[in-house]
């Protein structure tokens, strides 16, 4: 009799609680960090649902370098998240999956759209002409530089190619007299993500890398340049084809190399690690007339088609979009922030330097081309073909050669 | 009751109708239920979407190619690229694998002081999960700030940093030597039990006819272990041959397709590229050329002499 009673009780305990929940909505978001220690949205998920009590946010949190892997095959399996983070170059092949919902009804009854900067939303439309994703927080990719290094041997602040190879020559040195190098000019990344990298030397002439443009002479001697960097000059360390975000920025802090390229996702690290004797310059302008490319690092919010609850999915990537809530992601993320009104925030004076050049940058901060064939081409292609280049396995025309397949005759 | 009591009827048991009897299928059908979902679902998916043009993102395109995927495989450069290197990667990672874990096992067969703990310390290598022991050597191999190049420096067996992992003629072998260290306890393990399981007089036989240690080695241990060898041969054999997470942590496959065998070779172009249906008809290629070495291997175990009892 008493186990009974004590059935009953658990079982209207459970009863009332079902109850009190059935009311609310869950959300399934899907985010990456650049640090996972830092996880500023849970602060941000507290508000929110504070502010709306129907709508319960479960964040999962997913590595990045598995990001797109997981996001696929979920959304194959049936199993995709209501929303997630998607970037630019994602959205082309999500678009053709049709995973994604198309924001405009939501969008055109959103009271804060005018505060997005206004030369976002272009961005946001795809080629049917339908905008599918909302900003979230951007970034363009600079020069860091070891300012003291530069000072110490009195080497010039590069602003093209020219001037690039001859400051990284002049930085690559034995500076304990052993023998041995133990100082490069450039921390190169020829691991995954590298493109970013690779394209400030090649793509300001071929920047959709149309066949015209990668089988241009300037494009192919600029892609040679690259190589040559590494296997002629020696201005990388010799770990370089291998080497990945977490290798470039341990190499740069530790001051094995004097120049690599990041953004101010990193800046507070750097700052951390290096105080003043790291600076942030604009990437040299390595063009045939002066042209400079850099990468423009998006991330914007998408609303998957399969969701049974958009509408609180898109009160959820919303909040995330305004004003204040947005400025405290990217205070978390160390990126910019979308909305007019952030970006008029005032910022602490020992990361101003880095987050002026970010917006000096913005000129010439592009994507990859908006085509399906981005996606393997950053996963799979660039990496392969690149460290084969670099490794002396292919002259690196040929690298050219499979990006024009890949992108133009696929 | 006498025993005579207690015995039925001469004839009855063969007039009594056979009952069927349930119970084993019962016990059974869970784990072949699990088996028919988890393994042999899949491998049939496999199978029917490598004769198709798979694409993840685009799958209202997806058509049926017949032999195609297959066809475009085997010419590929990059096919033969990854299957010279799976050879070299199982060939030479089984043999050293076994060769170490044997000269282990009989070591701790012998007895000394503090053999307890030293039975324990050779197991962790194979209790550590691939992607830790991945991570730990890719920071050991580490060009820059590795401790390997550190520990040869200060030795002066080099006169530079070695970038291990980011050159063609290293990067396949450094990794080779992690997984010999991952596995070789395995094969300590299995022989170990093995080599307690032989009779001491065995040995004491054999002395008697005059045998050193060598001739003990030959005539008592070794056919003493063949059985254990042979099972824990084809287990490893099949293990490493499938084994992508180590490479895959450590290189990705790179530097270019250096570091590439043919189950990575699948997992880059179906997990990366999401063209599943090229990667399915590799992972049917290897799964048959690996059944082949199975069968051959078997084959020539049962001919020097068999195992089978």
């Amino acid at each position: 009799m008493k186990k009974f009673r004590m059935l009953s009780f658990l079982l209207s305990l459970l009863f009332g609680v079902s109850c009190a929940l059935g009311g609310q909505t869950t959300v399934r978001y899907w985010y990456h960090l650049d640090n996972p220690d830092n996880d500023y949205l849970k602060n941000i998920i507290g508000i929110f649902e504070e502010k709306n009590p129907d709508i319960k946010i479960q964040a999962e949190l997913i590595p990045w370098n598995n990001f797109y892997d997981n996001l696929y095959t979920s959304i194959i399996g049936g199993n995709a998240p209501d929303c997630g983070e998607v970037k630019l170059m994602a959205m082309p092949q999500l678009v053709t999956m049709e995973a994604l919902e198309p924001l405009d009804p939501y969008i055109a009854k959103w009271d804060a759209k005018d505060d997005i900067l206004d030369d976002l939303w272009p961005k946001m439309v795809h080629a049917d002409g339908k905008t599918y994703l909302l900003p979230l927080h951007y970034i363009a990719s600079y020069l860091y530089i070891r300012k003291d290094l530069f000072e110490k041997y009195g080497v010039k602040i590069p602003t093209n190619r020219d001037e690039f190879l001859a400051a990284a020559k002049a930085l690559t040195r034995d500076t304990d007299g052993d023998g041995r190098i133990d100082l490069y000019g450039f921390g190169y990344r020829g691991g995954k993500a590298g493109q970013e990298h690779w394209g400030i030397f090649v793509l300001p002439n071929a920047k959709e890398m149309t066949s015209a443009q990668l089988n241009d002479p300037w494009t192919v001697e600029a892609n040679k340049f690259v190589v040559d960097m590494f296997r002629e000059h020696k201005v990388m360390p010799p770990s370089a084809p291998n080497d990945g975000f977490i290798e470039i920025m341990g190499a740069f802090q530790n001051g094995l190399t004097a120049m690599t390229v990041n953004h101010i996702g990193t800046m507070p690290k750097v700052v951390e690690t290096l105080g003043e004797k790291a600076t942030a310059v604009k990437v040299p302008a390595c063009g045939k007339n002066g042209e400079a490319w850099t990468n423009f690092g998006d991330e914007e919010n998408a609303i998957f088609s399969a969701s049974r609850n958009k509408d609180a999915a898109w009160k959820w990537i919303s909040f995330l979009a305004t004003g204040e809530y947005n400025k405290m992601w990217t205070d978390g993320s160390a990126q910019l922030p979308v909305t007019k009104s952030g970006s008029r925030a005032p910022v602490p004076e020992r990361y101003k330097r880095f987050i002026d050049v970010t917006i000096e940058s913005l000129p010439f901060a592009y994507s990859l081309p908006l085509t399906p064939a981005t996606q393997e081409f950053i996963n799979n292609v660039w990496p392969m073909e690149m460290q084969r280049a670099m490794l002396g396995e292919i002259p690196p025309g040929d690298m050219l050669k499979s990006f024009d397949e890949l992108f133009n005759q696929k | 009751m006498t025993r005579t009591e207690s015995l039925p009827p001469a004839g009855t048991g063969r007039r009594r109708r056979k009952r069927f009897d349930a119970l084993p299928f019962v016990l059974v059908s869970p784990a072949v239920l699990a088996t028919l979902a988890v393994v042999f679902y899949p491998m049939f998916t496999a199978v029917s979407m490598s004769v198709y043009d798979y694409v993840v993102w685009k799958p209202s395109s997806s058509r049926f190619i017949w032999f195609d995927n297959y066809l475009a495989a085997l010419k590929s450069d990059l096919f033969w690229t990854a299957f010279r290197q799976t050879l070299l990667w199982i060939g030479c990672t089984v043999p050293l694998q076994l060769l170490l874990g044997l000269a282990t096992a009989l070591l701790l067969n012998r007895r000394f002081a503090w053999r307890w703990l030293a039975r324990m310390l050779v197991i962790i290598p194979w209790a550590l999960p691939s992607v830790v022991i991945g991570l730990m050597w890719r920071w050991i191999y580490d060009a820059n700030f590795g401790v390997m190049n550190d520990f040869l420096l200060r030795l002066r067996l080099i006169e530079e940093g070695v970038p291990w992992l980011a050159t063609t003629g290293t990067a396949l072998y450094s990794i080779i030597l992690v997984l010999i260290w991952q596995g070789f306890p395995f094969f300590a393990v299995m022989l170990l039990a093995g080599l307690q399981s032989i009779p001491r007089e065995l040995y004491e036989a054999v002395e008697v006819d005059g045998a050193g240690i060598w001739g003990k080695f030959i005539h008592v241990t070794l056919p003493g272990l063949k059985s254990v060898l042979v099972t824990s041969v084809l287990l490893r054999l099949i293990w490493v041959a499938n084994s992508v997470d180590v490479i895959y942590v450590m290189t990705e496959g790179g530097p270019g397709s250096a570091t590439h065998t043919l189950p990575l070779y699948a997992y880059a172009l179906s997990r990366k590229a999401m063209r599943f249906g090229i990667a399915s008809a590799i992972a049917v290629l290897f799964t048959l050329m690996l059944l082949a070495l199975v069968i051959v291997y078997l084959r020539r175990v049962d001919d020097s002499g068999g195992t089978r009892e």
